[in-house]
């Protein structure tokens, strides 16, 4: 029977990627709309990550370090450096992990399964400042000012609630500076970011 | 007449003991009966397999004709409604639910099913490595596969064999259900409680659907366009009943309109026209009887295929009934007829007797069918039939039928020439055929329709459900040893994969370890305070919390101390596969595994080979087919060509004189020849039908032969002599020739080959013989 496929737990994990954007002079009416439009200024971007993952059944946390690198509207790749070299690619609507500890090429469609689709489709949705599709998927909540600001996601899907409880992203102007996640079993992660490469004017 | 009363009280004691053996008679329709006793024992098991064999439980749906987010709701729906039914004992689309029976299966017996539960395993050192490979995991972006999991499952003995259960690629998946790649049709798996061959409650399941169907139809907004497409073996086995059943009464119900308004015509009375089915309804029944009492069951198609076959004992009330004259009584005729209807009847089971030596029980059972179904209705015509005829019948249309006939016949000395070059041509034509003469293409001899079958193939490519080639095939003589054998061939076939030789392949053990090897792997289990303290060491030095791991500790005692699984223990997905490598069969059990991605057949064969492994065979599927496929037809020409022989032999006694046999043999000669150079104009093709439609030619058209080659004592008798032949031919031919309109190869093949054969026949008989009388 060819019916078995991987749980689709791993979707949990494409929220550990984000890439970034270069600042941004802030406008007079700043709000979420004003956010998205800066943010979908931003072409391609690349950035040095590290990131901390506080996992239940371990007793002190991971830590990883790598790149990253945006090309708008749907290319996101995670290279992942230390402690084992890894890669994440997500190609418009296709995910492939490879070269992690086991070695071999996963590849998973975002189509596939809603709970994947509507957590990926997200952050590239904040990433290309695509409103629609991000209220799409999550209950959209901004906090702070254009200089730091903070965008609070929460999963509109059950399933992929269950699965993430929220996503923090912050930044300042159109430049993110962090990517925070909560699972549901009560792991987190926090990643911060540090720009190096943008197109944004 | 005391003649009258014993031959009457024996027919009548002949039809209750007929009546009463048919009543105990076990009929049997699945298509392994009818195969070789010698046919390859893998070609047997997959013809069962698919008629009634797990894979025929299988009805596979499509949704399609609206975007793929109203298809995948459909789907859920769809699928929501049917697995409410008792009728349906699982329903995949692609959705959690499909899987969830698996999964829980999977991770509540891991540590019996896992082939890599070892003492080695459950070592400090063992655990140890287990646990720096989690870490590893769950550093990476692939932690979401296992952070659920590892605290009941450190080792991921879960995960391992939920790969290796699904190692095929299955059909792409969109908003969580199943579709074909190209996102235009939802698919579906229903597992319908009944097996294929059940068409009633196949029938029953597929009303189901389509009710379910509809309702999610108009429950799912905008699915109004939306077409369900069903395919699978009991869709099939409808489908054909249909066709079937459809065919066979309209062509039938034609068939006895055309012979009924020409029998009426020639003989003016409703009794005798009664009277006439007599023979060939004794011969039925006893047919039917003979070959119940020989093979302890009467094949579905023997039956069906039977009746046609002695078709020809109509013809024998015929020329009874339209060769008595005005003023003669029915027993005086038969007496006059008697030499020629036996020869002719001895004729025809003489040429049927040759399949009674096919290795095909369908063919031998056909054999003794026509032979027994001939000598009864003979016997009948002659020693029941003359009895009941009323006095100073006499078949009044007689006349005016034969005319058209006699008229060719005083033109014949010119019309002969048209006989000559129509048999020069047709050997000129036979000779100059491009190609090959068979049909090769097994799909063409398939009674299910083509539009199906490609239906069905592009359902599978959906499905991404290989097609099989190869096969590891073994016999045991109970279940267990049977597992334990393919438990032994794993570790031949893993080697096997490793060297490259082969992608992949499935073996019945992988989902239900033999008993030997549960039990070897609970005692592979440590104790629980064993397995406590081992642990404490391997987690020395990682970062794992002392606590994480309880649910890994409860598990392990369960399974140490816990019940064995057995195959009532699977879930329906897995016991479908099970059933699908694993046989019952004769008295012992049959497995077939299959390989995937053989690169070196010769290789893998050699390999299997030589594993030391006595008794396993390597099975190319596509190989044993065409093997079968021409022994059929060698055995079809085979049984044509002695039975011919035959015929002449039985001719050579019964006439005494080769020059009559000459007159006799070569107008069917003739009419066989330009039969199959009609039959493949055009780079038309022979199929093993129409061989089983030459001999029938034979046989009828040998009785016209016969009865034309008579020398008749006046032209009354000699007008006579010729209606019976036109009466019986124009029945013949009308018959087989609406058989000809049949979708079904079969009807068609043989429907076409018969009308054209025997109408042939006649001309021939006609025009090259010299008659016994001028008209």
């Amino acid at each position: 029977m060819r019916i078995i496929r991987l749980l689709p737990w791993l979707c949990a994990l494409c929220i550990a990627s984000a890439p970034l954007a270069l600042a941004q002079p802030a406008t007079a009416n700043w709000g979420l709309a004003q956010l998205m439009q800066e943010l979908a200024q931003v072409h391609s971007a690349s950035a040095s990550f590290t990131e901390r993952k506080t996992v239940q059944v371990l007793s002190t946390p991971l830590v990883a370090s790598g790149s990253l690198s945006y090309v708008a509207p749907d290319y996101i790749r995670k290279a992942t450096l230390l402690p084992v070299p890894e890669n994440f690619v997500l190609d418009h609507d296709q995910i492939t992990i490879s070269g992690g500890p086991d070695q071999q090429t996963h590849v998973f469609s975002l189509n596939a399964d809603p709970r994947i689709g509507g957590l990926v489709e997200g952050i590239r949705a904040t990433l290309a400042g695509d409103l629609p599709a991000l209220d799409h998927y999550y209950i959209v909540r901004l906090s702070g000012d254009a200089a730091n600001w903070q965008l609070l996601l929460q999963p509109k899907n059950p399933g992929a609630a269950r699965m993430i409880k929220w996503i923090i992203i912050r930044g300042k102007q159109n430049h993110l500076d962090g990517l925070d996640t909560a699972s549901g079993n009560g792991d987190h992660s926090e990643m911060s970011i540090a720009e190096d490469v943008s197109d944004a004017q | 007449m005391p003649n009258k009363r014993r031959a009457l009280g024996f027919w009548l004691v002949l039809l209750v003991a007929c009546a009463g053996i048919i009543a105990r008679t076990q009929f049997r329709t699945d298509m392994g009966a009818f195969l070789p006793q010698s046919a390859p024992m893998a070609q047997q098991v997959l013809t069962e397999q698919a008629t009634s064999g797990a894979a025929s439980h299988l009805i596979v749906l499509a949704l399609t004709g609206a975007p793929a987010p109203i298809l995948a709701a459909m789907s859920e729906t769809l699928a929501g409604q049917l697995r409410q039914r008792a009728e349906f004992i699982d329903v995949i689309n692609g959705d959690d639910q499909s899987f969830a029976g698996v999964q829980g299966f999977v991770w509540a017996n891991r540590y019996l099913l896992s082939a890599d539960i070892t003492a080695d395993r459950f070592t400090a050192t063992g655990l140890h490595a287990a646990l720096l490979n989690d870490l590893g995991l769950l550093g990476s972006d692939l932690g979401g596969m296992i952070q659920q999991t590892l605290p009941g499952d450190p080792t991921g003995e879960a995960l391992t064999l939920l790969r290796q259960l699904g190692q095929a690629q299955g059909p792409a998946s969109i908003g969580n259900v199943w579709f074909s790649s190209d996102g235009a049709r939802a698919l579906l798996l229903v597992h319908t409680s009944a097996p294929g061959f059940d068409i009633d409650s196949q029938q029953q399941a597929l009303t189901l659907i389509n009710g379910d169907f509809g309702k999610a139809r108009r429950a799912v907004p905008g699915a109004a366009g939306v077409r369900l497409i069903e395919s699978g073996p009991g869709v099939f086995a409808i489908h054909i009943r249909d066709t079937t059943k459809r065919d066979v009464t309209r062509l039938s119900l034609l068939a006895m309109a055309g012979a009924v308004s020409l029998l009426s015509f020639a003989y003016r009375s409703p009794r005798v026209l009664l009277l006439g089915i007599l023979p060939i309804a004794s011969g039925v029944l006893a047919a039917i009887a003979t070959v119940s009492l020989t093979f302890g069951f009467v094949h579905g198609v023997t039956l069906g295929f039977g009746v046609t076959l002695i078709g020809e004992s109509i013809d024998y009330a015929i020329y009874l009934f339209t060769q008595t004259a005005r003023g003669e009584t029915a027993s005086d005729t038969i007496a006059r007829i008697w030499p020629t209807l036996r020869l002719g009847m001895l004729t025809s089971t003489v040429g049927f007797s040759a399949m009674l030596f096919s290795s095909f029980t369908g063919f031998a059972q056909l054999g003794l069918f026509s032979i027994a179904g001939l000598i009864v209705a003979a016997g009948v015509t002659r020693f029941v039939l003359p009895h009941l005829v009323p006095q100073g019948f006499c078949a009044a249309g007689a006349d005016s039928i034969s005319r058209p006939l006699r008229a060719a016949i005083r033109q014949r000395r010119r019309l002969r020439w048209l006989v000559a070059a129509g048999v020069l041509a047709s050997i000129f034509a036979l000779t100059m055929h491009r190609g090959a003469l068979w049909d090769n293409n097994l799909e063409n001899l398939s009674p299910i329709p083509a539009r199906d079958q490609a239906q069905d193939q592009m359902l599978r490519r959906d499905l991404g459900v290989p097609d099989v080639r190869y096969f590891a095939v073994f016999k045991a003589a109970d279940k267990e040893g049977a597992l334990e054998k393919s438990e032994d061939l794993t570790a031949s076939l893993n080697s096997l994969v490793a060297r490259g030789k082969l992608g992949g392949f499935d073996v019945p053990s992988m989902i239900l370890p033999s008993l030997r090897t549960q039990r070897a792997r609970q005692a592979a289990l440590p104790g629980a305070a064993l397995l406590r303290e081992r642990f404490t060491q391997a987690q020395a030095g990682l970062p794992f919390r002392a606590d994480a791991f309880e649910p890994f500790f409860r598990d392990v005692a369960a399974t140490k101390t816990g019940p064995l699984l057995s195959a009532g223990s699977l879930p329906p997905p897995l016991a479908l596969q099970l059933g699908s490598m694993l046989v019952r069969r004769d008295n012992g059990w049959v497995v077939m595994a299959p390989l995937h991605d053989v690169a070196d057949p010769a290789g893998v064969a050699r390999a299997i080979a030589l594993a030391g492994l006595p008794g396993v065979r390597f099975v190319d599927l596509n190989h044993e087919s065409d093997q079968l496929l021409q022994t059929f037809q060698r055995e079809a020409v085979l049984l044509a060509v002695t039975g011919s022989l035959a015929v002449v032999l039985l001719l050579l006694a019964g006439l005494r004189s080769v020059a009559r046999v000459i007159t006799v043999v070569a107008p069917l000669a003739a009419a066989v020849i330009m039969t199959a150079a009609l039959l493949t104009l055009g780079g038309g093709k022979v199929s093993i039908f129409m061989v089983v439609g030459f001999l029938l030619i034979v046989a009828v058209g040998s009785n016209y032969c016969l009865f034309f080659e008579r020398s008749a004592p006046d032209a009354e008798t000699w007008h006579r002599s010729i209606a019976s032949i036109v009466l019986a031919n124009l029945c013949t031919v009308s018959a087989y020739g609406l058989m000809a309109l049949s979708s079904i190869p079969v009807l068609h093949d043989i429907g076409m080959t018969v009308a054209m054969g025997t109408f042939l026949s006649l001309v021939c008989a006609a025009l090259l013989k010299a008659p016994g009388l001028e008209a």
